[in-house]
């Protein structure tokens, strides 16, 4: 079958997988809340992340998919690696996730999940924002604004990771 | 959609404060570089050249007001409400810094990467109260945040600092993400993160109201756990228990001012077309926040709990203007948390005297007896505890008139009474401390040593003269905020 | 187009599966034999004679915050490198301060001596 024949089915395989990826970060982040290995917890991250860059690449957000997965799952994984495998006692054993605000943490997130939902009920869909371009106009558009709407705020991206890096070397060197 | 540069609309003049402070904090940096372990010299200086970096500041700050210009089509703006707000947050710089530079060596020798992180988290807040764009907002927010999580866990042995740390780090990160959350459903339905455009779409009646609505929920919770309103405030106690009393002492009042300041300006710039759906939640979340904080403050021990506490209770105060939702609450506020720099700081700089050396707390009983042993001590301490009960005629008397007479111009008289009820119930925690200092008997006799230096006096000296200065003649300060604001359409 | 990217999830998906078999059969077909000499990390070889999982020098830490905060960096360079063409200074101005920031953040870490392994 080829690919103009695939995309006649394209409707119902795209909700497919977006059942897919939805499901997956369900259930990952559920291991991600309440697995009872620190270390497993970090790998549910990763794999939620992981379906989150899935989900941008459904919403033909190409650029934010690509960065969620170089930046998320590449360095802030290798990040939070590091940071279990620097602390003594966290390789060890196990660390439960809960504790005695478990029920309270459930109820006021179940609580949360259902005021959610009532909005997704309230909104009338489609909701649409701003029109999309596709593809280079789309990053072409974004390096524009960077340097011209948005020119603030990307020179204040620098200062946030300087601040980061100062911060780091405050908190974690040797003395 | 093509995006056309417009060199004219590129004012630099409304980041030129911010961008002074950045360099300087790079001259910071570069004197801490050059420090060796033969020559330490450099990184003594690192304190004055931030010092010298917050009065440059202020200066350009001085040179560039009088003056109303957006940067880029409404990333940032510059308006007398933004260069109000800078002088606050350079005000708590400057104390914080001269407060730091005894106390920080004994905790931590990294006395350079300190002041150059206190020089970017000042310029984090100052750009909140410049923001006009939601994206402008989070990433200065999340600026000066970093910072301080980072801050407040400098005194790595302690594990108090270090509890501070983490606890601000996750209630912080967790706040994070309820503003960005907000922020980005109050995109999908408004269309646009600018404030103007979102007042335009609102105004039009073309929001989405369900997701705006949404979205302003949630950004009021964030905003809620920065400047410790109720609900939202757990954090509060601890985090300024456990960090070094010079950062309390400086995100006491930052935080509190850039957080207030960016609060009020979404509301009041971006969303004033909602005013009906958030003004009565504000006035509730203002209720329980004035009375959880002064009757929580009623009971503490330890010194700078109680004054996180009573910091809570002011959060309540000021957020008694906002829910008023008149254009003069913004005044007030600005007003309210200038003459709220100089009092927090200085009670916060009296409680880092009488701490014992490693320890980073005093407990009530130290001020026992304290008008005997320390006669200008108590007497500064007493000072700063009638300001901040707002006692006439001290700075802070006329802080509080004006927020509640903003909560009044807005119609919210009954707030207005709530909140000079709840003033009368914080007086009993603050003069309780002065009748400590004045009619008990020290409690430890051994223990009265105060821990003071050149700097600290310094630093004393300008709290002090604020707090009586700007309480005797208040007119000029009350004209210098008077309608500060650049509102939609104004 | 999103399903232009169905050839990379249908890669994605066999290659989980073809892992997945590569794991499971031989759980399930593979001889077991238990013994000491099987549970050794190494059959022949050197004894180990430390734990695997010892804790890391927290200098590996600033490291991967350095390898963090220049990924970010380099994200933000590719669409900016899209209209450097068109828009040439007033693109380049931008990103030389941007730049300039994170390298200032580089030169102070590497002058405070975090980037030295040492002793």
């Amino acid at each position: 079958m080829s690919l103009p024949e695939m995309s006649a089915l394209f409707p119902t395989l795209q909700e497919v997988i977006f059942v897919l990826f939805a499901l997956l970060i369900a259930v990952t982040s559920l291991i991600a809340a309440m697995a009872p290995n620190l270390f497993h917890n970090a790998l549910g991250l990763v794999a939620t992340l992981f379906g989150i860059a899935g989900i941008y690449f459904m919403l033909e957000a190409e650029f934010v998919g690509v960065s969620q997965i170089l930046v998320y799952i590449g360095a802030i994984a290798t990040l939070i690696t590091f940071a279990i495998m620097l602390t003594r006692g966290m390789m060890f054993g196990r660390t439960s996730a809960m504790n005695r605000q478990g029920l309270a943490g459930a109820i006021i997130s179940g609580l949360f999940f259902v005021v959610l939902l009532g909005i997704v009920f309230q909104v009338p869909w489609p909701n649409v924002v701003a029109d999309i371009t596709d593809g280079e106009a789309l990053i072409a558009n974004l390096g524009a604004l960077f340097v011209s709407t948005y020119l603030l705020p990307f020179e204040l991206l620098a200062l946030l990771l300087l601040v980061a890096l100062t911060g780091a070397l405050l908190l974690a060197r040797d003395r | 959609m093509e995006t056309t540069l417009d060199l004219s609309t590129l004012n630099l003049a409304v980041v030129l404060p911010e961008l002074t402070l950045i360099v300087f904090a790079i001259l910071v940096m570069a004197a801490d570089v050059f420090a060796t372990p033969k020559n330490p010299a450099p990184r003594q200086w690192t304190p004055w050249i931030a010092l010298a970096g917050v009065v440059a500041a202020a200066i350009v700050n001085l040179s560039v007001s009088g003056r109303e210009v957006t940067l880029f089509q409404g990333a940032a703006i510059l308006d007398k409400f933004a260069v109000g707000l800078n002088y606050i947050i350079l005000l708590a710089t400057g104390l914080g810094i001269l407060l730091s530079v005894k106390y920080i060596p004994r905790i931590n020798k990294q006395v350079g990467e300190y002041y150059a992180l206190t020089l970017l988290t000042a310029t984090g807040m100052m750009m909140m109260g410049a923001a006009l764009d939601l994206i402008t907002l989070f990433l200065a927010l999340e600026i000066f945040s970093l910072a301080l999580y980072i801050l407040s866990g400098l005194n790595r042995t302690s594990p108090r600092s270090t509890e501070a740390a983490i606890k601000y780090f996750l209630l912080g990160a967790f706040s994070s993400a309820f503003f960005a959350y907000g922020g980005a459903l109050i995109y999908a339905g408004t269309g646009t993160t600018q404030y103007y455009g979102i007042a335009q779409v609102t105004a039009a009646g073309l929001a989405n109201t369900p997701l705006l609505y949404a979205g302003i929920a949630l950004l009021v919770a964030g905003f809620g756990f920065k400047v410790s309103l109720v609900p939202f405030h757990s954090w509060t106690p601890d985090v300024y228990q456990g960090a070094p009393t010079p950062v309390t002492a400086f995100m006491s009042v930052g935080t509190k001012a850039a957080a207030f300041a960016a609060f009020f300006r979404v509301m009041l710039v971006a969303l004033p077309f909602s005013y009906g759906a958030w003004s009565m939640p504000l006035a509730l979340l203002a209720v329980i926040t004035m009375a959880v904080g002064n009757f929580a403050a009623l009971q503490q021990r330890s010194l700078k709990r109680m004054l996180a506490y009573s910091s809570i209770a002011h959060a309540g105060y000021i957020l008694t203007a906002l829910a008023g939702g008149a254009a003069e609450g913004a005044d007030a506020a600005l007003f309210y948390l200038f003459t709220y720099a100089f009092m927090n700081i200085g009670a916060f700089a009296v409680v880092m005297a009488l701490e014992e050396m490693g320890a980073e707390d005093a407990m009530q009983d130290r001020a026992k007896g304290l008008g005997k042993t320390h006669p200008i001590m108590a007497f500064l301490m007493a000072i700063f505890m009638f300001g901040l009960s707002g006692m006439p005629p001290l700075a802070g008397f006329y802080g509080k008139v004006l927020l509640f007479e903003a909560a009044v111009a807005g119609g919210m008289i009954w707030l207005a009474i709530a909140a000079v009820a709840f003033t009368a119930v914080g007086a009993v925690y603050y003069l309780r401390v002065i009748a400590n200092m004045y009619f008990a008997d020290p409690v430890d006799e051994s223990a009265d040593e105060v821990n003071r230096s050149l700097p600290l006096d310094v630093g004393l000296a300008i709290a002090v003269a604020g707090t009586i200065l700007v309480g005797v003649f208040p007119g000029f300060w009350m004209n210098a905020f008077q309608q500060s604001m650049a509102l939609f359409g104004g | 187009m999103a399903i232009d990217y169905l050839p990379l999830l249908i890669l994605v998906i066999t290659a989980m599966i073809f892992a997945a078999i590569a794991i499971i059969t031989p759980t399930i077909f593979g001889p077991k034999r238990d013994n000491t000499q099987k549970k050794q990390p190494y059959e022949s070889g050197m004894i180990p004679f430390h734990d695997a999982r010892r804790r890391f020098s927290v200098k590996y830490f600033l490291v991967a915050m350095l390898f963090l905060l220049f990924d970010i960096e380099v994200i933000f360079l590719y669409p900016w490198a899209v209209v450097l063409r068109d828009l040439r200074w007033l693109a380049m101005a931008p990103m030389v301060f941007f730049l300039a920031v994170l390298i200032v953040g580089l030169l102070y870490e590497w002058k405070k001596g975090a980037l030295d392994w040492g002793e």
